[in-house]
């Protein structure tokens, strides 16, 4: 599935995991405020989004992006590049 | 086509060139002898697939000419070049182009998770403003944000255009030895930088020593997936192979991040013998990743694993243990392992522990390591002990001292503050007197701010003295934090106290005391989301806030706060937290 809901589902999916504290996760939910992910945990987080649409998501991005619905924009621009 | 087949094969281990340990005047000149033999720098991507092989020849060649293109653009020796370090030829060639120009080049650090834009641009911001640079450079990705954060400070430009503008042809200036190399910034604050400045002598020196130490040379090869903006990345797994003549396989930090047994896969393919580095969470990150559906002896061969070196942060034995316990099955010899101590503030190592011997280390008593002394008081509890590791002897040319807090040097076993003098120390923190004269004293001694003991001649480090806290090998201050919480409304400096606790696994993590005069219990609830949320914003640290009673904060005897005080009054239950609403 390779449009942004389907993308947004499957990476809520991927993040559930990663969900220590069992928050609820919205588009605004942000990686580094509520889930309190640590760089290592955000970077294991980065290769099973490459892995699963077979993309690079470079660094420089990483900075612009807060919550988890830039991130399913970002993948979204990736996939559809 | 053919052309692409080439150039894709890496550099060799072995080739004709007569092996010289670092035994030159500058680092400019110990390129200059590697660039005449085969070897060199390669670059793989995240699957470990390699991308591009970078001769040392091609390296010093690349250099030279960017150098003129630093000079033309008014660059002149003593002037600093900063480059943001990404792990690549463009990087590499700025750096020593920046050496040629006779120029500090000066390491500054990529971002490393999602959001932290602003984080980010004022890191650099800081780091630009504390060395006054010519000009800054960066990859293309990255230029906006080094561009914002240059902004009214120095010009900023993408280093591909800015190299491509053709140079007059002039001649070098030469560097002797006892010129500044570079400068370092990997272990000041965030807020705060100190730049380590290291001279030729001095880093080829500890280059020399190290390598001493691992019998490095010919047949070997290194690996390493260190960021070049640490001191062990750069000095560690740059210039010493380097200034040693020896091929490196490098992967991205980002890419080992993302796949941690990459690492292991370059190693595995490696025919000959490996050098590698690495702190106790690439360890830990990669006995993790596997699973049972990995088959450790069918995918990796660790068997020629020469040096598996520890280092840059505590040593964590039962990590360790569980590195040699999943990687055994793919020929991994613990005996491999060789623990080191260092600073970028002695260049790079201090001590080494001799090859072949492993981790060895000794049990103590939590208590003697908290300071609190004493036999135990209740026969009731158990006794809690720590394992710390032997970092080995002093490398050639260094000299190490315990002293007690009155700078009296303390007998073997006893804990004290480690001291370090001879060649290697820094020459001194950039345009930083005082902090330079409270680091380093008139006749040469180097105070590391570490504690430890010497036992025969080895050096055991127990903890820092100095308040920074490491996590997952990145250094973190306690004023970034306190500064972060200073942000909000009503607290000031002198308020909040922060500094690093152990969780009973041995890993570090922050904790903050923060005096609060709210007496309801549902607004200290509020109160310690809000601190807990802007530490999290400005550092990326998730911090075990607690709030205390107005005053409770200790002083030193110059009035200033004392963390260490207020660390052991916390964990000893001397200072009581206030309660907060669940």
């Amino acid at each position: 599935m390779t449009d942004r809901a389907g993308i947004y589902a499957r990476i809520i999916e991927l993040i559930q995991p990663l969900n220590s504290k069992s928050i609820v996760l919205t588009e605004n939910t942000s990686f580094a405020g509520d889930l309190e992910m640590d760089s290592l945990t955000v970077m294991d987080l980065v290769a099973s989004m490459e892995d699963e649409w077979d993309i690079v998501m470079p660094l420089n991005m990483l900075p612009d992006l807060e919550t988890i619905g830039q991130v399913a924009d970002a993948v979204m621009r990736l996939v559809t590049k | 086509m053919s052309k692409s087949l080439i150039a894709l094969a890496p550099t060799p281990t072995f080739d004709a060139l007569a092996y010289r340990r670092a035994a030159f005047d500058t680092v400019g000149e110990a390129l200059d002898y590697a660039a005449l033999g085969e070897k060199g720098m390669n670059f793989h991507d995240a699957r470990a697939d390699l991308v591009r092989a970078y001769p040392y020849a091609e390296l010093a060649a690349d250099a030279r000419v960017r150098a003129l293109r630093l000079l033309a653009d008014g660059v002149r020796p003593g002037d600093r070049v900063a480059l943001i370090a990404e792990t690549g030829a463009d990087f590499a060639a700025a750096f020593f182009a920046a050496i040629y120009a006779g120029a500090y080049p000066v390491p500054l650090p990529l971002p490393t998770s999602f959001g932290g834009r602003e984080a980010y641009v004022e890191q650099i911001a800081t780091q630009l403003r504390s060395c006054e640079p010519k000009l800054v450079l960066s990859p293309e990705g990255l230029f906006p944000m080094v561009e914002q954060a240059a902004a009214g400070l120095c010009p900023a430009h993408d280093w591909t255009p800015y190299f491509a503008v053709p140079s007059p042809v002039t001649d070098l200036p030469e560097a002797v030895k006892t010129d500044i190399a570079y400068l370092q910034y990997s272990s000041g604050s965030t807020r705060f930088p100190h730049g380590v400045a290291v001279t030729h002598e001095a880093l080829l020196a500890n280059l020399a020593g190290h390598a001493y130490c691992m019998e490095a040379g010919d047949g070997d090869r290194v690996v390493s997936w260190l960021p070049w903006y640490h001191d062990m990345g750069l000095v560690g797994c740059m210039l010493a192979p380097l200034a040693n003549q020896i091929s490196v396989d490098y992967l991205a930090t980002e890419d080992f991040a993302r796949r941690p047994l990459s690492w292991l896969t370059l190693i595995s393919r490696n025919k000959d013998a490996t050098l590698s580095y690495s702190p106790t969470f690439g360890y830990d990150i990669c006995a993790r990743r596997i699973s049972a559906s990995i088959d450790v002896k069918e995918r990796f061969d660790l068997s020629r694993w020469r040096v598996a070196g520890n280092g840059a942060d505590m040593i964590r034995p039962e990590v360790m243990q569980a590195f040699v316990d999943v990687f055994d099955a793919a020929g991994f010899k613990a005996s491999a392992f060789l623990p080191s101590y260092g600073l970028a503030e002695a260049t790079l190592a201090v001590s080494i522990m001799p090859l072949g011997e492993g981790i060895v280390s000794d049990l103590i008593d939590e208590r003697t390591l908290s300071g609190s002394g004493g036999g135990r008081t209740d026969k009731r509890q158990p006794t809690r002990f720590r394992a710390i590791v032997n970092c080995g002897k002093a490398v050639p040319g260094l000299t190490i001292e315990i002293r007690s807090e009155d700078g009296v040097i303390v007998p073997d076993r006893k804990i004290g503050r480690v001291f370090v003098r001879g060649l290697g120390v820094m020459a001194g923190y950039f345009r930083d007197e005082e902090a330079t004269r409270a680091a380093l004293s008139p006749d040469g001694w180097l105070d590391t701010g570490d504690m430890g003991y010497l036992s025969a001649g080895s050096i055991f480090i127990v903890g820092r003295a100095k308040d920074m806290i490491i996590i997952n090998g990145k250094n973190h201050w306690p004023q970034d934090i306190e500064w972060a919480i200073e942000q909000l409304p009503g607290f000031k400096a002198g308020d909040i106290a922060a500094f690093a606790i152990t969780t009973p696994s041995g890993e570090e993590a922050p904790a903050v005391l923060v005096q609060c005069r709210t007496t309801n219990v549902d607004e200290r609830a509020v109160l310690r989301e809000a601190i807990r949320s802007k530490v999290r914003a400005i550092t990326g640290m998730a911090c075990v806030v607690e709030l205390v009673p107005p005053r409770t904060l200790p002083k030193t005897s110059s009035g200033k706060l004392s963390r260490s005080k207020a660390r052991s009054q916390y964990l000893s239950g001397e200072i009581q937290p206030f309660d907060v609403a669940a």
